[in-house]
């Protein structure tokens, strides 16, 4: 197949520079899609989809409605280590969701202080308060072994998730 | 308008009063949030419990799957944040091999992997063996409980790290023996391993005779030999002069053998004098004063030795009272680290003292003392704090008046104490006393809080508190609310609780506590309840319901009232029908329907004098 493609790119470039001297190339480009203008939006529907404050408000009001969910200092000036933040957050994320499942009602807030990890998180009381001071107790102690610094989980509860409007 | 007038401290204040304990919120190992802080103390047990089993699991994953938790991102290395190794990594039989075992506290494949070594010829060095040897007499010759092990499958064995095998009791043909044995030449390492473990786990006789080797091949001691040895001199002598005289010649020997005494030495020594009755008494203080002289000072747990010298619990105190005071000055405003294992009975005892001589002064310097310092580490774990506080609030409640018995108890509850029931009721006695009935509803809410809502002596108590005397009108009227909440207590027997059955006397005082507010109707209700529970309501309460009727004139109700009293066929109908004769303006009709009751009632009542008088019917016809 390599060969082939190698094959067809040859001609193609004979084809060209047979046709025209002063060629100019087309070439293909080839990124991933970005797809900025519909990341983190939900979009306008009949009106029955609940969805909460953060949710609600689109990427471009972080700063103005919306405070950060991840706060470190890696991107400041001088500092580096901030594509490690980011991937080391995408765990955490995925991580909380998968331990405390259907509890949470809104994103997991993470906060880095020196080389303490602050979880913060909004839950909805749907499990017990033993088991939730069970999986409090085991994904500090998992966390912490897994980063090598000390993770604290700062854990609030609402009685269900906080509808911000209807879309 | 908008701009408060503040002093000029205020800052000061307000920064000054975030440094102290926080009574509104709960522990600090709990989230900051309504629904996850506990409200009773079995609910605290619970969710740290349940947090720290969270933990195990935890490491559980971790030491099974150390291989994802390699990377160490930590500059500088933190070690306790990496995954422990539980298997023995050196598999061919060595020395390097039996000391990894040992510093892993795997004692059984330890002694195994020794004999092996034996058995090969390979010779093991004397201070591999002297480890070899600490670790067996350490944990008596069986392997500490692992965390992960199921400790159900072994019921003999007491649960907890440190000493698990508290029924292994130094058998006879034990390894540490044997090993000890087999050295060709033991030295004061290996003797004190021997002796110490023979003492923990009660051979004291066969530790002194062990003892008596090592004079024999002209050794000498160490302190820690000799400590074990005054730890076991009360056991092997009977009287307390013997005793004593042990103890002194053990000393004695020390002196010779030019071995210095250290903290723990003082300890032993007044841990046994303890046993030693009256000669104790003699002998504590110069013990202290030598030791003194040779720079060891005493540490709490010293200090808690002498107080239970010369407190004997349950004893009659006769003009001891000065020595708490006197050890109180010693330790007052000083903050100690903990030195030895018996430093966290100090508190307890020292408040249990208190307690049993009823001195508030000295109780309020411990609670000082408490505050100074490191010392709060020395109160010792959850149990012992809830007995510390337990007894200081017994005491509170008993010398002091309401507002700084109720000063503490904001204090205290429930961030750091939870009471149980008994000290609840001795904090209704003191507002008995202090004639402050009126802070019963506010306590009733604490104690459902507390989960004590449901405790029938409790409960009755509270009850008759409110029902004794008639109060001014307000006040009545939260009475009443309290009350009909009490009631709802005992109907509502949900998710499995506790029931409570209704007495005679708690009913009534109910009744009392609705008609005093002027609340007929729900007493109504309530004196049917009688009926249904089977009890009996007295003549008094019958009497002053109709005295509440009579107030509004309802005919009808005083008619049923009489109707009742002579279903329960109370001696007390007659006069109640006069009352009712006579207070009342009964129509024709009533008046006739009166009479055949009356009459029908007669029979009935002439029935039941004829069988017995001094018998209370329980069932009407």
């Amino acid at each position: 197949m390599a060969t082939s493609l190698v094959r067809k790119t040859k001609l193609l470039s004979m084809v060209s520079s047979q046709l025209n001297s002063a060629a100019c190339f087309r070439n293909i480009h080839c990124t991933a899609a970005c797809l900025k203008n519909r990341a983190a939006r939900i979009r306008v529907a009949k009106g029955d989809k609940p969805v909460t404050y953060e949710q609600a408000y689109h990427p471009h009001h972080i700063g103005h409605r919306k405070g950060w969910l991840s706060q470190h200092t890696s991107n400041l000036q001088g500092e580096d280590g901030a594509a490690e933040r980011v991937v080391e957050d995408v765990f955490i994320r995925r991580f909380m969701y998968g331990t405390f499942h259907g509890c949470l009602a809104d994103e997991v807030v993470i906060k880095r202080r020196g080389n303490l990890l602050l979880i913060c998180a909004v839950m909805i009381q749907k499990l017990l308060p033993s088991k939730f001071y069970f999986l409090i107790g085991y994904t500090e102690e998992l966390l912490s072994h897994f980063y090598k610094c000390p993770v604290k989980i700062e854990m609030q509860t609402v009685e269900e998730k906080v509808v911000y409007k209807y879309l | 308008m908008f701009t408060v007038i503040r002093s000029k401290e205020a800052v000061l204040q307000a920064l000054a009063s975030t440094v102290n304990r926080d009574p509104t919120a709960s522990d600090y190992r709990f989230q900051d949030d309504p629904y996850l802080t506990p409200k009773t103390s079995s609910e605290f047990k619970l969710f740290s419990l349940s947090q720290e089993s969270g933990r195990n699991a935890a490491k559980y994953f971790i030491s099974t799957y150390p291989k994802y938790f390699q990377k160490d991102y930590a500059q500088p290395h933190i070690p306790c944040l990496m995954p422990e190794t539980l298997e023995a990594q050196i598999e061919e039989v060595s020395e390097a091999a039996l000391i990894e075992r040992i510093q892993m506290r795997k004692v059984k494949a330890a002694v195994d992997l020794y004999d092996q070594l034996q058995q090969a010829g390979t010779p093991v060095s004397l201070d591999v063996t002297n480890q070899l040897l600490d670790l067996i007499c350490f944990y008596g010759d069986c392997d500490p409980a692992q965390e992960n092990e199921d400790v159900q499958d072994e019921p003999q064995t007491k649960k907890g790290r440190a000493s698990p095998c508290l029924v292994f009791s130094f058998r006879e043909n034990n390894n540490a023996e044997r090993i000890f044995a087999l050295l060709s030449e033991p030295n004061t390492h290996s003797y004190s391993a021997l002796i110490r473990g023979m003492v923990k786990y009660g051979a004291y006789s066969k530790a002194f005779s062990t003892y008596t080797d090592l004079l024999n091949n002209q050794l000498k001691a160490d302190v820690s030999t000799f400590n074990a040895l005054i730890t076991a001199a009360p056991e092997v002598k009977e009287k307390y002069n013997e005793k004593w005289e042990l103890i002194v010649d053990l000393l004695k020997q020390m002196a010779e053998q030019k071995v210095k005494p250290n903290l723990l030495t003082l300890n032993a020594v007044l841990k046994a004098l303890r046993r030693c009755g009256t000669v104790g008494k003699s002998q504590a203080f110069p013990v202290i004063s030598e030791m003194r002289a040779l720079s060891i000072d005493p540490s709490l747990a010293s200090y808690n030795h002498l107080l239970s010298i010369f407190y004997k619990p349950g004893a009659p105190f006769q003009g001891q009272t000065d020595i708490l005071q006197e050890v109180m000055n010693e330790v007052s405003g000083k903050s100690f680290t903990p030195q030895d294992p018996d430093d966290a009975q100090f508190f307890i005892t020292a408040v249990r003292i208190c307690l049993d001589t009823k001195d508030i002064e000295q109780a309020y310097r411990v609670h000082e003392l408490l505050g100074v310092g490191e010392n709060w580490r020395l109160l010792g774990n959850d149990f012992q704090q809830n007995i510390y506080h337990a007894r200081f609030f017994s005491l509170l409640c008993m010398m002091e008046n309401i507002d700084v018995v109720l000063k503490w108890y904001r204090d205290l509850v429930p961030s750091v104490y939870y009471p149980s029931s008994n000290v609840m009721r001795d904090l209704l006695q003191v507002l008995d006393t202090d004639n402050r009935l009126d802070l019963i509803p506010q306590i009733w809410k604490d104690l459902k809080q507390l989960g004590h809502g449901n405790r029938q002596t409790l409960v009755e108590e509270l009850l008759t508190l409110m029902a004794r005397e008639k109060q001014n009108q307000e006040v009545q009227e939260t009475f009443a609310e309290c009350a009909l909440d009490i009631k709802k207590m005992y109907d509502t027997g949900d998710r499995g609780k506790v029931m409570m059955s209704w007495t005679a006397g708690s009913l009534s005082d109910l009744v009392s506590v609705l008609l005093a507010a002027q609340r007929r109707q729900d007493a109504w209700e309530i004196l049917k309840l009688f009926k249904t529970h089977n009890r009996v309501p007295s003549e008094e309460l019958l009497d002053k319901f109709l005295t509440c009727i009579k107030e509004s004139g309802d005919v009808n109700q005083a008619l049923e009232l009489v109707q009742i009293s002579a279903g329960f066929c109370l001696p007390g109908t007659p006069k109640l029908i006069q009352r009712v004769q006579q207070e009342f303006l009964l129509s024709e009709q009533q008046n006739l329907s009166f009479q055949t009751h009356i009459s029908h009632n007669k029979n009935s009542l002439l029935f039941t004098f004829s069988v017995s008088d001094t018998e209370k019917p329980v069932h009407a016809l």
